[in-house]
């Protein structure tokens, strides 16, 4: 491959980066994993090229690379808690805090959004890919699943496992109000 | 229709309930207790949100520079491996150094052995040394565990640390080929045979590997099958060997109705058979499946690999069994007998029969617990998970004191 093959594949990626950069954000919760990922993924990708020529759609052999490079991230990140952003993960909408005055309710939003934040640093990395891409990403368990090589019934279990973990955290949160 | 479980909220939350969907709706119209704990779910999972979609900064000099270091066969600190290029360089360095020093392990295994039988005071040290000629599978795991993300090991170093992870994994089994390939073809080169296959494995680490299958899936269920027969009959063995510790006539009797039992030419065929499978599938799946951080994957593979090396070597003893080597006959012997200290050849077979039996437990205990995991809660599989882990360390123990001639009732 020569200069010109990376010219050519950068102007390819670029109009997916924007998507890529976000997948990222969303699934490792913070900006500096998310700017790896993305780095890292496209890297492969270009590594891999030849692999895609036999595929039809560049966005979801990115997307599916990206993935498979956030759990890795994922993954080192959690052999090394001292480097577990702190960052949120989410966005909490005010709908937990909906009823209650300004002051009281951007409170509960910000305890929230801690919360959130926190107990998605305590999933596994197989739990945190698996509800950001169907909660967030809207992916269907089945397409989750190919994606991450694993079965359906194994990425099920995750996304339970995930919510199970939000739910008490959130549940907490409401009942100690 | 019976109350709702909180996974089936969870499923029909997102709309993953397929042909149950109206069903699972109707129920929720018509049981308020359902409803409820829909609504609660419904609550907490609409309050969280992902993140607002954001501008990310325009990186693509950082890339280009990437791609290039990449292309110019430089590679950039961050690329190189999240824990470091030194980091990399000393889990390198220590597969590698296992390897080399692997005949001094079974030496100082054999030495303090001898020195224990005349005092207790040496068994620490008998310990000490078994714990040193079994590194190598551990040295393994740990080390691919901290491999840096190159999926298509693209980077030498990163075959450099697989193959010498591989071969420190299988160093016991590959050890023992060796001396007996170097006594059958009258080589008499000594270690040097060892350092030979040592110094031939790091020449291929430096060639690129032609691409593995982009997806072992179709190989599972041969994989599994085929895993399936060897299991009876590895497990009978595990048993066997573990009765030796009670009663050493009770261990004969058995091993010799198994011992016919696989000698029938068709039961025969179908463990070479199967044998073979599970090397070739075990090895497309092992190479692609070891990764960074992925330590259950990770283990899985590294013990598939020693087992790899095990059955061949199994089924090759038949092989070497017929070569009248007088060495190769009082190996043979001492492992019969149960005595494994009797000589240093023998001694090597001690941590190769141990490590056999501790892949095959953590092979299909990482196996079902990975499994479990699809079925049941995360707690209920730890728990399951450290009552495995304690029936097998008593199994491998079991067997160790057997094999070092201790046994209940001789």
């Amino acid at each position: 491959m020569n200069d010109g093959d990376v010219e050519v594949f950068l102007s390819l990626v670029e109009r997916h980066r924007r998507y890529l950069y976000n997948l990222a954000l969303r699934i490792t919760g913070n900006e500096q994993d998310a700017k790896d990922v993305v780095q890292d993924s496209l890297l492969n990708a270009f590594v891999h090229l030849q692999e895609f020529e036999r595929r039809a759609d560049l966005r979801t052999w990115l997307n599916r690379i990206l993935v498979n490079c956030a759990l890795d991230h994922l993954r080192a990140r959690r052999r090394r808690p001292d480097l577990n952003d702190p960052q949120p993960i989410a966005d909490v909408a005010d709908t937990v805090a909906s009823s209650l005055p300004d002051p009281e309710r951007l409170a509960v939003s910000a305890d929230c959004h801690r919360q959130v934040s926190e107990v998605m640093n305590t999933m596994s990395p197989l739990e945190r890919v698996t509800f950001a891409l169907r909660h967030f990403e809207g992916r269907s368990i089945n397409e989750i699943a190919q994606t991450l090589g694993i079965g359906n019934n194994a990425a099920k279990q995750h996304i339970f496992r995930a919510v199970r973990k939000i739910r008490l955290a959130l549940e907490t949160l409401g009942s100690g109000r | 229709m019976s109350h709702l479980s909180d996974d089936d909220l969870v499923l029909h939350y997102y709309g993953e309930d397929g042909a149950r969907m109206v069903a699972v709706e109707r129920h929720l119209r018509s049981c308020a207790q359902c409803s409820r704990g829909y609504e609660e779910l419904a609550r907490t999972l609409n309050a969280v949100t992902p993140p607002e979609l954001v501008e990310p900064a325009d990186d693509t000099l950082e890339i280009r520079r990437l791609i290039r270091d990449r292309m110019s066969g430089r590679v950039s600190p961050r690329v190189s491996g999240l824990t470091g290029l030194e980091q990399e360089a000393g889990v390198i360095a220590l597969v590698w150094l296992v390897l080399l020093a692997y005949p001094w392990a079974l030496q100082a295994l054999f030495s303090s052995g001898r020195w224990a039988q005349d005092h207790v005071a040496f068994v620490p040290l008998v310990v000490l040394t078994l714990i040193w000629a079994c590194a190598g599978p551990f040295v393994a795991v740990f080390a691919v565990n901290r491999m840096a993300a190159d999926r298509g090991r693209e980077r030498a170093s990163t075959r450099v640390l697989v193959a010498g992870a591989l071969l420190a994994a299988i160093s016991p089994a590959l050890f023992l080929l060796v001396s007996r390939m170097n006594a059958i073809l009258s080589l008499n080169l000594g270690m040097w045979s060892w350092y030979g296959v040592v110094a031939l494995g790091s020449l291929v680490s430096l060639v690129r590997w032609p691409s593995t299958f982009r997806s072992t899936a179709r190989f599972s269920l041969v994989h599994r099958l085929s895993a399936l027969v060897l299991t009876v009959f590895v497990l009978g063995h595990v048993i066997n060997q573990a009765l030796a510790f009670v009663s050493v006539p009770a261990y004969t009797a058995m091993r010799s109705v198994m011992r016919a039992a696989s000698h029938q030419p068709a039961i025969y065929t179908l463990i070479v058979a199967a044998v073979a499978i599970q090397i070739v599938t075990g090895a497309a799946i092992g190479m692609k499946n070891v990764r960074a951080g992925a330590v259950a994957r990770n283990l899985q593979a590294v013990s598939g690999w020693y087992l790899a090396a095990f059955l061949l070597i199994h089924v090759l003893s038949g092989l070497f069994a017929s070569q009248p080597q007088a060495a190769a006959a009082t190996t043979a012997r001492a492992v019969n007998e149960l005595n494994l200290l009797a000589s240093p050849r023998a001694a090597a077979a001690l941590p190769f029969l141990l490590l056999g039996v501790a892949a095959f437990l953590f092979h299909v205990g990482v196996y079902a617990r990975l499994a479990a995991l699809a079925y049941l809660a995360e707690a209920s599989v730890r728990r399951l998970s450290y009552a495995g882990a304690f029936v097998g360390t008593t199994v491998v123990v079991t067997v160790g004191l057997a094999l070092f001639g201790i046994h209940l009732v001789l």
